[in-house]
């Protein structure tokens, strides 16, 4: 296969495979479970954190806003993969000779980039509502961690999604893991404040990295070394989305699973 | 020039759990040493009964199941070593409800998978147009698949099968669902495809469609061939019987055995039918029976009554009930 003809898979075969598979592309359902959810979220916790006397504002304008990347990302690359098993297509997609990279990363693509949006427009609404201030000069970094945020997330759906491809009742894991973000991703609460383990877990999974980082360039301190975490564990989260994705393919081929509903 | 497909001991099993609290394990064999040779450009029918094996085989040939044992090559290529390199050179249609994303168009479902096949983006909509007319869907490739009759998604199959050229091509029972047309049109697809070079491997319950399409016909009966040749050799295996088929109103087990006790009478097999049934008496060629026959059935309401030469599909449910007896 040819590069032009790879990147035609990402970038072509991305943007079908993202209207073929993600169940709220409609704006009825876009809007309110990406939008206006995580955006009430966000002034649920911070007319909670004034009236018990907790952070700022901007504590809880940048942690959700970065939080709503888990919509799209988590629940999106949850259904790249996962959904292939509702149509049964898994078969006819894993019997043609397409390079599963170009698969895999054509699938993330939509995602992170909804997800980068999802991020912007909630912060930008909720700083309007609230009058939180961002300084212009931060809004670069601020992008750039939102969207580390929204990469690591995907591939960490994506590899949600890839057990999925084998185990029907996956979409009880990611409601789960959706809502203990709200806790262990330091959104609404401090991670320092949490019980150890809980700060372990939540330094594992995405988007905790970026919320510090975030709050590190509004801080006026420096955030490249968070922003580096939070991709190489997005990274690390790829690295185990393939190699599920590749080991389900195989044990479907064995056990006959590539086409079970 | 090699073969396009060489089968070789093909063995496949599958395990299966069952109970909830006793977990017990049993072993289906579902295909058991299948051994043939497709030639390049040949149309090759796999004929059985439901269960035979067939889908079995042909999921091993285009790489979505691992054999069990024995081995397998397309083009010249290992299905299992090579799976790549298979998958570039062959089309399938296993066809059904279900395997098109009902979320898109038509159109888009063929976009997607010409950008998995890598298909040439120049000329892809021409392409696409081609195989959209081939099998009947111009006019309705904008409509989302969610909207499509069974017929239709059936064509969306065959049409996702053809749309990167394939050399070699494996169609699961293609005309399952469509209309009589649109079943004639399809052969006539097929046959074509085949005159251009295509080789096809192809299974279907209609005997006619085998009959009229293939080059060569291997019968398969739980999991082995029992047969193979062109549909005037297998036709030949029973040339030796005239056929009498005598339409009869509620037939009892005593009859029928009272049909084949008489001498000369190689088999008999009664159909239902919706409110008849068909009682279908193979005898030797040099023998008339027909009049021993309505005599054994004395006490049943008689029908029509016809003397034939036989079909491929006689010789086909003689070599199954057969098989499927011994
Ligand atoms: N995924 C599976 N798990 C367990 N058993 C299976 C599976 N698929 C097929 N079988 C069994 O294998 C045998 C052969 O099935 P196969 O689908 O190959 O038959 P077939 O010849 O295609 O039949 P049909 O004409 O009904 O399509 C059957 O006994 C079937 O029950
Ligand atoms: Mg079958």
């Amino acid at each position: 296969m040819t590069a032009r003809a790879w990147l035609r898979l990402v970038i072509v075969g991305g943007r079908i495979s993202y209207r073929a598979l993600f169940n709220w592309t409609s704006p009825l359902m876009y809007i309110p479970t990406l939008l206006v959810s995580p955006l009430l979220g966000t002034l649920f916790f911070a007319y909670l954190g004034r009236y018990a006397g907790g952070r700022d504002d901007t504590f809880y304008v940048l942690g959700n806003g970065l939080l709503a990347v888990a919509g799209p990302c988590v629940f999106g690359g949850m259904m790249a993969l996962a959904n292939e098993r509702r149509y049964q297509t898994l078969g006819a997609v894993l019997g043609t000779p397409a390079p599963r990279g170009a698969i895999l990363v054509g699938r993330a693509v939509p995602y992170v980039g909804n997800g980068l949006f999802t991020a912007v427009v909630v912060t930008t609404l909720a700083a309007l509502m609230l009058r939180v201030s961002i300084r212009i000069a931060d809004v670069p970094g601020l992008l750039l961690a939102a969207l580390a945020a929204a990469a690591s997330c995907t591939a960490f759906g994506l590899a949600l999604g890839a057990i999925g491809m084998r185990v029907r009742d996956v979409w009880v894991i990611s409601n789960t893991v959706w809502v203990s973000l709200w806790l262990v991703s330091g959104a609404n609460v401090a991670r320092s404040a949490l019980p150890d383990w809980l700060e372990v877990v939540g330094g594992l999974l995405p988007i905790s990295h970026g919320i510090d980082a975030a709050r590190a360039i509004a801080g006026g301190s420096p955030a490249a070394g968070l922003i580096a975490r939070e991709v190489a564990l997005g990274a690390a989260w790829a690295a185990i989305a393939t190699l599920l994705f590749r080991t389900f393919e195989r044990s479907g081929r064995r056990h006959a699973a590539l086409d079970r509903g | 020039m090699e073969p396009a497909i060489e089968v070789d001991g093909l063995v496949r099993s599958y395990s299966a759990t069952h109970g909830m609290v006793r977990r017990r394990r049993s072993t289906v064999e579902a295909v058991r040493g299948v051994s043939f040779q497709v030639a390049r450009g040949e149309l090759f029918g796999l004929l059985g009964p439901n269960g035979a094996g067939k889908t079995t085989t042909i999921k091993i040939l285009t790489t979505l199941l691992l054999p069990t044992a024995g081995t397998a090559r397309v083009c010249g290529l290992d299905v299992v070593a090579d799976t790549r390199a298979v998958r570039t050179r062959i089309g399938y249609v296993f066809g059904g409800d279900r395997g098109l994303y009902d979320r898109l168009s038509g159109l888009d479902n063929l976009r997607y998978f010409a950008e998995l096949y890598a298909v040439d983006p120049r000329g892809l909509r021409a392409r696409i147009d081609e195989v959209l007319d081939l099998v009947g869907l111009g006019g309705r490739e904008g409509d989302r698949v969610e909207g499509y009759s069974r017929g239709m998604r059936q064509r969306l199959h065959v049409a996702r099968g053809l749309l990167h050229r394939p050399e070699v091509l494996f169609l699961d029972e293609p005309s399952i669902g469509v209309d009589a047309v649109a079943a004639r049109e399809l052969r006539a697809v097929v046959a074509h495809l085949v005159e251009d070079g295509t080789t096809v491997l192809l299974t279907t319950h209609y005997m006619f469609e085998a009959d009229q399409l293939c080059d060569r016909i291997a019968v398969i009966a739980r999991g082995s061939i029992v047969a193979e040749g062109t549909p005037a050799q297998l036709k030949d295996q029973v040339a030796d019987d005239r056929v009498v088929e005598v339409q009869v109103f509620g037939i009892g087990e005593a009859e029928v055995a009272r049909v084949r006790a008489i001498t000369g009478v190689t088999s008999v097999i009664v159909e239902d039918h919706e409110q008849a049934q068909a009682l279908i008496v193979h005898c030797e060629r040099s023998l008339d029976v027909s009049a021993e026959v309505v005599a054994a059935l004395d006490g049943v309401r008689v029908g029509s009554i016809a003397t034939r030469e036989p079909t491929l599909e006689d010789a086909y449910i003689s070599l199954v009930t057969a098989a499927e007896d011994g």
